[in-house]
């Protein structure tokens, strides 16, 4: 197996040193570091290589020597690197070494004599990455093999994972620069001088306080939330099927999760405060501009002008379509009596709503004045208002699809057992299963009696059923869609997206490899390029957690409900099995 | 290794048996195997008259089911007062009930142990139910075409007519499926008459003709043969006389069909008898004629 030595490109034109990295002996890889200049003092190295060790849990440790020969070859140099390797004892020894022009280079690993079931020299392959955005990147775990586009490299994924884990935690080896006053000098990717702001220091500085106060506010707001007048009866039922109400909780959640004064363990939690900051101002925002717009130039009036007769609209198309039902629809044959009196029944019923919203209406104004408030809560509060607004002004469609489904359901169900008692069979519980059975004579007559009046009475109830019905699934298609755009901005990793849009090495994929020369006698140079991750990818594996107010339906029992008549609700109930 | 010739062939008898080595090859029938043929031993002979008499049966029901027809269209015609039909109705039901219990000598009730006020409680609940739903039956099938109501309850008719319990011991038979086709088609003809009261006279006529009358017969056929036949012909003739006033080509065609069930299928049947041919032999399947209940407990 081919010895491979990664190397910072940063590092290449630096003047000879030693080499400071790790060795990985399952991979039989070695990582370099940095490179540490002359002169030195052999126990102050060691010394800070230990320091080193100990804050980065890294084995850090000198892998050999680098030599840059910008004139002529010295001979005493070369003897001098040679001796190194008596006072720096390493397994296997590497000896880098860059000629005049910029294409030759030299790499030798010498293993002791001694050391069993080595040769003295190995063939060693020079693989050239770029620290500062390996050290930044974040190898994912489902990396994929890395591309073998140009040449190739067998490395698998562990051996990628160990190189960006090293490079990522010798952190402590890259804090100093060439200006800082220490009795080494290393040469990596920051040794020309140190990336830092004052912005970013300040805004750390201010954190810590800032976020105590704001867990210490949400704290307080949990402890009221609990109080136990809220747990009465009729509200937690109530919250748990508003919309506004559990995006409000939500929301909470992800603030407390912004301001916890834990700090994050893994890279991954990192990304999710990330993400959930990105989603919570960028909301904000939103609703900030809606408020902005809502009060300004009197566009609340405007609305609520709108709203009442748009409301009494709904109710005049709906008193048109009732009266159509009581008529012929399409030509269907009714039953003419009980279409009057359902046609009646749901007519009284809109009455009763008209008659409320034009008691409502001299505070419309009022209400959306106090809604419009609330989008300062962000966009998706509002918009969860606007869904649950949406329920309350068509809670006489709500009724009326209720009622229906209810008759429709009782026709269905008694229709079916006495279909059986018809045949002369009957449903045995126990067995679950249908028993041919005798009746007496009297119930047969009253069953089949029954059966022929239901049978006759089903077209009309079925099509009451089927118009309310659609009208019903008109508005929760309506709701359903805001719920959509709030899961959206709920759950889309915006932070992972435009961190993937601006600086895609900082998540990786995996790595690919360039052919930089090979030639007969010097080792193969390659340059590893990082691969970074698909849109895709960064949205399934930072997909935030959503709302989950939504019913866990599938089609075929949707449809199978809606056939029998069962109640279907736009949220989960208890009973919903998840298939 | 069958087929070999062996010495003794004249003194070994073929036997009918797999357990034993015969020295006969392994498709050899001997010629006694034809000696246990029976022809027909299942086979009855029946007698020209009680073949007519059992065939009464259906003959009864036929005429029920056109009884029923005709007096609908009576109605339906407004040639039949409902109170008039209500007051024959309900004279004839009791002398039907004290006839079942005279028959019999009240073996049968006491058999069942059914109870005269269980009796009472039924008539309470056919009555107060048909009267209270006739006004929902006047309404129900107004929207519905009179040529699906006629091709509803004649469909119906006819499954009354298929699946009624004549005695056969056969699995299409279903005398509860018979009678609710029965009440559902008189439930579709009863809506089509004028008034809630006919609607509800209707029906109640359609439980006495085609729920208690075959009750009544089956108990007259058990104890009284004569008296059945003689009630049977004059059911037929009074059957025939109402559809002769109210079609000739009618009437004549259903007298041809009655008279073609209790005459001519009757005589087909048992000269048809004289072709039968069923063998039976040692190769039939396996019939266990033991009792194996008494293996089972």
């Amino acid at each position: 197996m081919a010895l491979k030595a990664f190397f910072p490109t940063c590092c290449a034109s630096v003047d000879s040193g030693l080499l400071v990295g790790r060795w990985v002996p399952e991979q039989s890889s070695a990582v370099v570091l940095a490179v540490l200049q002359f002169p030195f003092i052999p126990i102050q190295v060691k010394h800070l290589l230990a320091q080193v060790r100990q804050a980065s849990r890294v084995g850090v440790a000198v892998l050999g020597t680098w030599c840059h020969h910008r004139q002529e070859p010295e001979e005493g140099l070369g003897h001098f690197l040679e001796g190194l390797a008596a006072v720096f004892s390493h397994e296997p020894w590497l000896q880098l070494g860059r000629e005049r022009g910029s294409t030759f280079w030299s790499c030798k690993a010498i293993w002791r004599p001694m050391s069993p079931g080595a040769s003295g020299q190995d063939q060693v392959m020079l693989i050239f990455y770029d620290q500062r955005q390996v050290l930044l990147s974040q190898l994912h775990p489902p990396a994929a093999l890395p591309d073998r586009q140009a040449g190739d490299a067998p490395a698998s994924a562990g051996g990628l994972a160990a190189v960006f884990d090293t490079v990522a935690r010798s952190e402590a080896l890259f804090r100093s620069d060439r200006f800082h006053e220490g009795p080494v000098r290393l040469s990596h990717w920051q040794s020309e001088g140190v990336e830092a702001s004052i912005l970013v220091e300040l805004a750390k500085q201010a954190a810590g306080p800032t976020c105590l106060l704001f867990s210490f506010l949400l704290s307080l707001l949990s402890a009221v939330g609990a109080c136990r007048l809220f747990r009465l009866w009729p509200l937690p039922s109530i919250c748990s099927k508003l919309s506004t109400c559990k995006q409000v909780q939500h929301r909470l959640e992800h603030l407390s999760l912004i301001f916890s004064t834990r700090k994050a363990e893994n890279p991954a939690q990192l990304m999710r405060k990330a993400n959930v900051c990105v989603s919570v101002l960028l909301d904000v925002a939103l609703g900030l501009a809606l408020l902005t717009w809502l009060h300004g130039k009197g566009h609340i009036g405007q609305l609520a002008d709108a709203l009442v007769p748009v409301a009494d609209r709904v109710a005049e198309e709906l008193q048109h379509l009732l009266q159509w039902l009581m008529g012929a629809p399409a030509g269907l044959k009714m039953n003419r009596a009980l279409d009057q009196v359902l046609g009646r029944f749901f007519l009284y019923h809109i009455h009763l709503w008209i008659s409320y919203i034009h008691l409502m209406s001299p505070f419309v104004e009022r209400i959306l004045w106090h809604v419009g408030l609330s989008a300062c809560l962000g966009l998706t509060v509002a918009l969860s208002l606007l869904s649950d607004i949406t329920a309350l002004l068509t809670f006489h469609i709500y009724c009326f699809y209720v009622y229906g489904a209810r008759l429709y359901s009782l026709k269905t169900r008694g229709l079916s057992s006495l279909w059986r008692l018809f045949r002369g069979k009957k449903w045995n519980v126990l067995r679950q299963r249908v028993d041919s059975c005798s009746y007496d004579l009297d119930q047969l007559f009253i069953g089949t009696l029954l059966f022929t009046i239901l049978v006759f009475l089903l077209p009309t109830t079925a099509l009451y059923y089927l118009v309310f019905t659609l009208l019903r699934l008109l508005v929760v298609t309506v709701q359903g869609l805001l719920h959509l755009f709030v899961d959206l901005v709920n759950s889309l990793p915006l932070y992972s997206l435009c961190l993937r849009l601006c600086r895609p090495y900082r998540l990786a994929a995996g790595v690919k490899f360039r052919v930089l020369g090979h030639e007969a006698g010097k080792p193969l140079r390659l340059l590893m390029q990082i691969n970074p991750l698909p849109y895709s990818h960064v949205v399934r594996t930072y997909r935030l957690p959503s709302c989950g107010c939504r019913p866990g339906l599938s089609w075929s029992s949707l449809c199978r409900k809606l056939f029998l008549g069962e109640l279907v609700y736009p949220w989960r109930q208890k009973g919903d099995r998840q298939d | 290794m069958c087929d070999q010739p062996v010495t003794n062939t004249k003194e070994a008898r073929w036997q009918k048996v797999l357990y034993e080595r015969q020295p006969f090859p392994d498709n050899y029938v001997d010629r006694r195997f034809l000696e246990e043929l029976r022809k027909n031993i299942y086979a009855r002979k029946y007698q020209y008259w009680a073949v007519v008499f059992e065939s009464s049966v259906v003959i009864q029901q036929l005429c029920s089911v056109c009884v029923f027809v005709v007096i609908w269209w009576y109605m339906d015609e407004g040639l039949l007062a409902p109170h008039w039909l209500f007051g024959t109705g309900l004279a004839s039901s009791l002398i039907g009930y004290v006839l079942f219990d005279l028959i019999d000598g009240g073996e049968g009730r006491k058999k069942s142990g059914r109870t005269r006020w269980a009796d009472l409680k039924s008539a309470l609940v056919f009555i107060t139910f048909t009267y209270g739903f006739s006004p929902v039956l006047k309404t129900l099938t107004e929207s519905v075409s009179t040529d699906t109501i006629y091709a509803m309850s004649v469909f119906m008719l006819l499954g009354h007519l298929i699946f009624f319990d004549y005695g056969a011991n056969a699995a299409i038979v279903s005398s509860t499926l018979s009678l609710n086709m029965a009440i559902f088609a008189s439930v579709c003809l009863a809506s089509r008459l004028p008034r809630s009261l006919h609607a509800f006279i209707m029906v109640t006529f359609a439980i006495q003709i085609f729920a208690l009358w075959p009750m009544l017969q089956k108990k007259l056929k058990a104890c009284t043969p004569r008296s059945y036949v003689g009630v049977t012909l004059l059911f037929a003739f009074s059957a025939l006389g109402g559809l002769l006033s109210i079609s000739g080509v009618g009437a004549i065609l259903f007298a041809l069909l009655l008279v073609s069930i209790s005459c001519l299928c009757p005589f087909y049947l048992i000269r048809l008898q004289l072709f039968k041919e069923n063998i039976h032999g040692p190769w039939d399947e396996a019939e266990i004629k033991e009792d194996l209940s008494r293996f089972l407990s």
